[in-house]
């Protein structure tokens, strides 16, 4: 709490949002495919799977870096590029995953952190707001809408709420809008794996 | 985490609460091609748009936060503050005015709705300033500048402060490049012109003017206070300025006992509480100054 010599806006806001910041980059990766800059991407499941952009996932052999800066070698499971995702298997299991949210139940105004590597700065975090929440079908409509900064290298993130939970994954900037793949559009991409019996295990 | 809501949580709520409490009075406002733009009930019945995003003047409609759309009539537009007023029937809440200036660093919102939902952006006020004239002649009554993403569709939106209330309406249409915000202040002295006169009366002399300088000799003989004067080229027939005796030729050098050195230091003299009152000119003829008297008249609507 704030001290009686400090200035502090909101006392604890700024504690609070490095550890929402913190929390995200523990379960934030480093997308390398070949030469190409780096993309970021989320542990969704504990056993290894990493959602990242299937345009951050250009190649069938993907080099990720975890959190701890080990590198370790990535499997493309599945990809999906209408809807810009893709999903990674991790040769080691019992990765910390991403507690989520659905992005649906946001409402325009809430908070949004984001952490990538934009511009190739590892880790890097913005705040942001909800400028449009997805109402679903196609189009515009279809992406949770931020008014937050970001940069080529957030790529495959994660966009969270004020409660650190993981509502979209960064996926491209449209006017100066961020604009991510809400989580449920996540999950209904990797059930689909699931059912195609693409590899991808039940969490 | 802790179960208790942390402070960038309750920050957030805090937030969404107030895009929702004064989304309420945003509207959509369909009166050009490509997307809508955004319009604020300002009273009841009567939506505050800007004026550049407003293209046609009939067969304008307005999209509600209910998802309603009505029919809107144009009751008048002001270009030179980039304002226009609607009346809608309509139930929708009239905004939470804010009647305290803004202040530099300020968390501010911007809110639009281009289309059927409420979008919101955060900021702060980035610069203050006093009173000041637009390059259409319009007087703002503070410069409010704002450190924000400006996203298509937001002029005609609302700025809204900490504690929800209406501080002004956004517009992209005053400056190149960057968002400014006509204070409410301005936005109601403007619409109420709008809603009782249908536009907003100027002052007018009838001439047209150019800078010139004045060489450093007649400076002098003329006991002039700057170098540079109005050199008149045309004075319209039966106008203020002709039935006070300006003449093509005269070097205009104060106005009202102002040294003018701009066309718009004229305009800045002739506001619209100026009409049927004599006002002074003073000009350089023949290389001799003298002092004319010009009772200030209205504009002619369309007319710089």
């Amino acid at each position: 709490m704030a001290a009686a010599d400090t200035l502090e806006l909101v006392p604890g806001l700024t504690a609070a949002l490095g550890q929402i910041s913190e929390r995200l980059r523990g379960v934030t990766v480093q997308v390398r495919a070949g030469q190409a800059s780096t993309g970021a991407g989320v542990v969704w499941l504990r056993h290894g799977l990493v959602v990242t952009n299937a345009h951050v996932a250009t190649a069938s052999k993907l080099e990720v870096v975890l959190p701890d800066g080990r590198a370790a070698p990535a499997r493309l499971v599945a990809r999906d590029p209408e809807r810009d995702l893709a999903a990674l298997e991790l040769p080691s299991a019992d990765h910390e995953p991403a507690v989520r949210a659905d992005a649906r139940g946001l409402r325009p105004g809430e908070l949004l952190v984001a952490v990538g590597h934009p511009l190739g700065v590892a880790y890097a975090t913005a705040l942001g707001l909800v400028h449009r929440p997805p109402t679903g079908g196609r189009g515009p409509a279809a992406w949770l809408q931020a008014d937050i900064r970001l940069a080529p290298g957030n790529s495959g993130g994660p966009l969270a709420d004020a409660g650190g939970r993981v509502v979209g994954i960064n996926a491209m900037i449209v006017g100066g809008l961020g604009f991510a793949v809400p989580t449920h559009v996540v999950e209904r991409f990797l059930s689909r794996i699931n059912r195609g019996g693409r590899g991808a295990r039940a969490a | 985490m802790s179960s208790s809501p942390g402070p960038l949580a309750t920050l957030s709520n805090d937030l969404a609460a107030a895009v929702d409490t004064v989304g309420r009075s945003v509207v959509a406002v369909h009166a050009r091609r490509r997307i809508p733009a955004s319009g604020v009930v300002w009273q009841p019945g009567v939506v505050v748009a800007t004026h550049h995003t407003i293209q046609r003047d009939d067969g304008i409609t307005i999209a509600l936060h209910d998802g309603a759309t009505v029919e809107a009539t144009l009751a008048g537009r002001d270009p030179s503050t980039d304002l226009a007023v609607l009346r809608v029937a309509t139930s929708a809440p009239a905004a939470a005015l804010s009647t305290e200036a803004p202040r530099v660093g300020q968390v501010v919102l911007a809110l639009g709705r281009p289309g059927a939902s409420v979008t919101a952006s955060l900021g702060i006020v980035s610069a203050v300033g006093g009173e000041w004239r637009t390059w259409q002649g319009g007087t703002i009554d503070r410069f409010v500048r704002l450190d924000m993403a400006v996203y298509d569709g937001f002029s005609g939106g609302p700025l809204v402060d900490a504690a929800g209330r209406v501080a002004g309406i956004n517009t992209s249409g005053l400056a190149r490049a960057t968002a400014l915000t006509v204070p409410a202040s301005t936005v109601s002295r403007v619409a109420a012109q709008l809603l009782s006169r249908g536009h907003i009366a100027r002052g007018w002399l009838g001439i047209a003017t150019q800078p010139v300088r004045l060489p450093a000799t007649l400076q002098q003989s003329l006991g002039a206070e700057a170098a540079i004067g109005l050199v008149v080229v045309n004075v319209e027939a039966e106008s203020p300025a002709d039935r006070g005796g300006v003449l093509i030729g005269d070097i205009l050098l104060a106005v009202d006992g102002r040294p003018v050195s701009d066309p718009g230091d004229v305009l800045a003299a002739l506001g619209g509480d100026r009409i049927g009152q004599a006002i002074a000119l003073r000009v350089a003829r023949g290389g001799r100054a003298e002092q004319l008297t010009v009772t200030v008249g209205e504009r002619p609507r369309g007319r710089r």
